[in-house]
């Protein structure tokens, strides 16, 4: 199996009768009807698949399960049923003690109010991991100086949690994680309660630490433009169940149902879809015709359309090899920045030249 | 409705206890004496101001440089008021009660913050702990426990326990539920949660908790003196019994120093335990007022002082009793002396002190309230007490207790009871004089303790006797009230009627008039009677054959409470013994050693040195 993690039919209902509430949710049963005998279903038959080294972004709003569906993985809370498989083991199936142990070793956290220990100062906190796992103070004093420089924080080691900004808090928060090792990253909203513009320079050193440190990593969120920015894939809850699970562009383009697709309304597209998602395949060679600028399949929606008005004719996308692997015309460029697949409709004047009257 | 016999299921339920259960009891015990002897002992070894000091570089080191200088002063002042014993024994029971409520609270107020089953468990019982009067506690405390500190330590203990349960428990459960969730989700194990996380998060909280637990501890002290504790609050009640305002005050000054240092000491001591509270008094900027020595300068110099009460060999000063002359009859037993703070009880009771312990017992005196103190006799907590007023107004106690009691018979007598006015008031001679009067003295009748034999006589009989009923109120309160009343009008002239008896020193002291009693309501007078536990006389054959012939006559009496009245408190067992002195030959009439070698010269003799 190459999944590093693997969520399998899992449920997680709040309440009396809870196996009852499953069986019930397995025939059918809604939300609502379960509401009104006292339980509440978080989570409804949730399963997925993260590969080593990928970023699973899964994306919902208040209320939709996603913080529940993380808290399960690493066992914090127990499935009412289905199984959670971490590199092959069934995390369900192991005991307190054991849960703990891969908890400690194999699966850190970060919160999304930080969640530092304000007794403890910022190498404490970032040693903490280190110190349940039992490694002897001068080597864990090491390791956790290491993560905080990886994470921008050297020199802050013996500051206090409080007198950090909120940015710096989670990257202690983040450093903490890091310095166990852990293969599996869970980010619970991490970024949400950051300024805007900080959010944006947490996500890029997260994608830019991603690059070297290829973890594996399980982010929710409730912003679908973090999801895009960040996700590998995107699973998108509603009401406890993933009504998607694709990459940014499977969303962005072929959202599955109405609510999907009124949530990707306020995407910024130009911020989201590369090259490679807009060009038109069917045009493919082994080597441009011309030796105009080209493009390759992950350049930036912006920056395609600033070489489209360079070049006179469609531009040219180019994999690493030299190979055309599609092409992107203008009017293809207009249609996804508005939302419009259809091919344009003929113009009724004679000669199809826009003027006005005399 | 039906009436529920609620109080008749505890009292049955009390009475199961003590049967069923005294080992455990005497076990409880057995430690709280040990604790307290321990902590008590390694109070009152050094010299007091050695003490003091330490106190005070304790203080300087936890709070600053005021702080240690106020201490040091509040102390001094302790000493300089000749309460340093009782302060320290004081602030052993409130340190035992303390650690043990501690031992009893934290460990429950974290079970109750993991479990909202306990928590919702605990909390009506913790109510009922608190507001509970806690006088109805002490009785049976004292059937448990008997008199003296453990009785007092558990009383105040359940007092006290509640504040420290229900802080910790808030404590805990105010820890941000995300940094719990972050320990467990880094695989910390619930215990090191505990300790690592909410413990150290919740300190400050449950630092206030303990400051609570040493707050009501000490509130609860002087109740605790009622059951022969001892200590300052021992002495508040003694003062109060004794009308003495000026020792009253001295003696509630010293509880306020040691609430006040324990209070801001305790406060201090949050701070620095707390990681957080450290950091804050870090930042803080240092100025020499509040500038605090180092912890290992502080421990340095509480060791040195200590280096220096320990080599000055100042451990157990001597103590101020008689010694023993002529024939050693006692050997060295204990004797337990209980008593009412009446005249005629103090005179008697120090006046036998001090003859079994020349006759070599070792003796000691505790003042109780009568309810205690025949309790404490009739389970065997007491051995004698000599001031029973029989068969009328002690008859309630005697009723309950007279099968477990050995009367010694009479040693003065007989008293009486009786209505009485200052004598500026003219009209007034008898009880039935009083009958048209009514408006003179607002209908009042100044009485004492409602459970007084005497009232419930005033009020059955001789109120209906004199036709008295409806046209007088009999006020309920308590004796030095009564005689504060008395003393207040005295002073301003004013007619005032109050329940009295003979013998009283107030009669000596301000001039009253007896009411007559033509119809003889009253009854004929009590004899002040000597009554031993059971089993006394058989342990003690001597002792007891001494008790037995004892009397007074009634200038004998008077003389001796006028030398001890002059002496002043804290001298009694002087007075009677200069008063022994004086009077040569009544050693030997009264406890005839059989050898004949009797010590007339034993007063002489003995040590001069004041007891307590």
């Amino acid at each position: 199996m190459s999944a590093r993690l693997e969520a399998d039919h899992l449920y997680k209902v709040f309440g009396r009768r809870q196996d009852q509430a499953v069986e019930r949710l397995r025939a059918g049963a809604d939300r609502e009807e379960l509401r009104a005998d006292g339980t509440t279903a978080a989570v409804i038959d949730a399963s997925f698949t993260v590969d080593p080294g990928q970023i699973f972004v899964v994306m919902g709003l208040s209320g939709s399960g996603k913080s529940t569906l993380l808290r399960m993985l690493n066992g914090l809370l127990e499935p009412t049923a289905g199984h959670v498989r971490f590199d092959g083991r069934d995390l369900t199936a192991l005991g307190d003690r054991e849960l703990r142990e891969v908890r400690a070793r194999k699966i850190s956290m970060v919160f999304q109010h930080f969640a530092l220990f304000p007794h403890r100062s910022v190498l404490d906190n970032a040693a903490y991991g280190l110190a349940v796992q039992g490694v002897p103070r001068a080597e864990r004093e090491k390791r956790a100086a290491r993560a905080l420089e990886l994470c921008g924080l050297a020199g802050w080691e013996t500051s206090w949690p409080d007198e950090l900004s909120g940015g710096m808090q989670q990257r202690v928060g983040l450093a903490r994680a890091l310095a166990t090792d852990a293969d599996l990253l869970l980010m619970d909203e991490s970024f949400s309660a950051l300024d805007p513009l900080i959010r944006r320079d947490m996500q890029d050193q997260l994608l830019t630490l991603q690059k070297t440190l290829k973890k594996t990593i399980v982010f929710i969120t409730h912003d679908l433009n973090e999801a895009m920015r960040l996700g590998d894939r995107i699973a998108v809850m509603r009401d406890g169940r993933i009504v998607q699970n694709g990459t940014a562009e499977d969303i962005l383009l072929r959202p599955a149902d109405d609510y999907v697709a009124s949530f990707i309304q306020d995407v910024d597209r130009s911020r989201v879809l590369t090259a490679g998602a807009v060009m038109d395949t069917s045009v493919t060679a082994d080597a441009p015709l011309c030796r105009c600028e080209t493009a390759s399949p992950t350049t930036p929606f912006a920056e395609l359309c600033a070489i489209s008005a360079r070049v006179p004719h469609r531009v040219s996308v180019v994999d690493g090899a030299g190979r055309l692997v599609g092409v992107v015309p203008r009017q293809r460029l207009l249609g996804f920045l508005g939302d419009e697949t259809a091919d344009p409709v003929p113009c009724d004047a004679p000669d199809g030249k826009v003027a006005a009257h005399a | 409705m039906p009436r529920l016999h609620l109080g008749d299921w505890v009292d049955s339920g009390v009475d199961w206890l003590v049967a069923h259960l005294s080992w455990l009891f005497d076990a409880v015990k057995a430690v709280v004496e040990g604790l307290y002897d321990g902590i008590d002992a390694v109070l009152t070894a050094p010299q007091p101001l050695l003490l003091a000091g330490i106190l005070a570089v304790l203080a300087w080191w936890l709070r600053g440089l005021v702080a240690g200088v106020l201490s040091f002063a509040g102390f001094a002042l302790i000493d300089s008021l000749d309460l340093w014993d009782q302060a320290m024994s004081t602030l052993s029971l409130v340190l035992v009660a303390t650690l043990i409520a501690l031992a009893v609270s934290l460990p429950l107020g974290i079970w109750a913050a993991r479990s909202r089953a306990v928590s919702a468990t605990v909390k009506p019982v913790l109510d009922l702990l608190q507001t509970m009067p806690s006088m109805v506690l002490l009785i049976p405390a004292i059937l448990f426990f008997g008199m003296g500190v453990p009785a007092g330590v558990v009383a105040t203990l359940i007092f006290a326990l509640a504040p420290g349960v229900r802080m910790t428990e808030l404590g805990i459960r105010q820890v941000d539920a995300e940094l719990v969730e972050a320990a467990e989700a880094f695989g910390t194990t619930p215990r090191d949660t505990l300790l690592r996380v909410q413990l150290p998060l919740a300190l400050p909280t449950i630092m206030a908790g303990v400051n609570q637990v040493i707050m009501l501890g000490l509130s609860m002290v002087v109740i605790a003196g009622m059951v022969g504790t001892g200590g300052l609050g021992g002495a508040v009640n003694e003062a109060i019994g004794q009308l003495d305002i000026g020792l009253g005050f001295e003696a509630g000054l010293g509880i306020v120093v040691l609430a006040i240092y324990l209070d801001r000491l305790t406060g201090a001591l949050g701070t620095r335990l707390s990681p957080l509270g450290r950091r804050a008094a870090a930042k803080a900027r240092t100025t020499a007022w509040s500038y605090r020595p180092r912890p290992a300068v502080a421990v340095a110099c509480v060791a040195a002082l200590a280096l220096v009460a320990g080599g000055l060999g100042v451990f157990g000063g001597p103590s101020g009793t008689a010694e023993a002359t002529g024939e050693n009859v006692g050997r060295g037993k204990e004797v337990k002396l209980g008593y009412i703070p009446w005249d005629e009880g103090i005179a008697s009771t120090y006046l036998w002190k001090e003859i079994l312990e020349q006759r070599g017992f070792k003796v000691t005196t505790t003042q109780y309230a009568a309810g205690p103190l025949y309790t404490g006799l009739a389970t065997g907590q007491l051995d004698v007490q000599t001031d029973a007023w029989l068969p009328t107004t002690h008859a309630e106690y005697w009723q309950k207790y007279g099968k477990r009691l050995d009367d010694l018979g009479q040693w003065y007598g007989p008293t009486s009871l009786e209505l009485t006015v200052p004598s500026y008031v003219k009209d007034v001679n008898s009880l039935a004089d009083l009958k048209d009067k009514s408006a003179e003295f607002h209908g009042r009748i100044v009485g004492i303790e409602p459970s007084a034999g005497m009232m419930g006589l005033l009020k059955d009989k001789v109120l209906k006797e004199y036709g008295l009923q409806g046209s007088y109120e009999v006020v309920d309160g308590s004796t030095p009230a009564m005689l504060a009343e008395l003393k207040r009008a005295y002073a301003k002239k004013q007619p005032v009627l109050v329940t009295l008896w003979s013998p009283h020193w107030a009669y000596a002291q301000y001039g009253l008039k007896k009411l007559k009693d033509p119809r003889g309501a009253w009854g004929k007078g009590d004899g002040v009677h000597t009554v031993a536990r059971q089993g006394f006389a058989e342990d003690n054959p001597e002792a007891a054959r001494w008790l037995k012939d004892f009397s007074m006559t009634e200038r004998q009496l008077t003389d001796l409470e006028a030398r001890i009245q002059q002496a002043g408190k804290g001298k009694e067992q002087d007075a009677a013994r200069a008063w022994l002195a004086d009077h040569p030959g009544l050693l030997d009439k009264w406890a005839p050693a059989d050898g004949g070698a009797a010590g007339t010269k034993a007063a002489a003799a003995a040590d001069s040195g004041a007891a307590g």
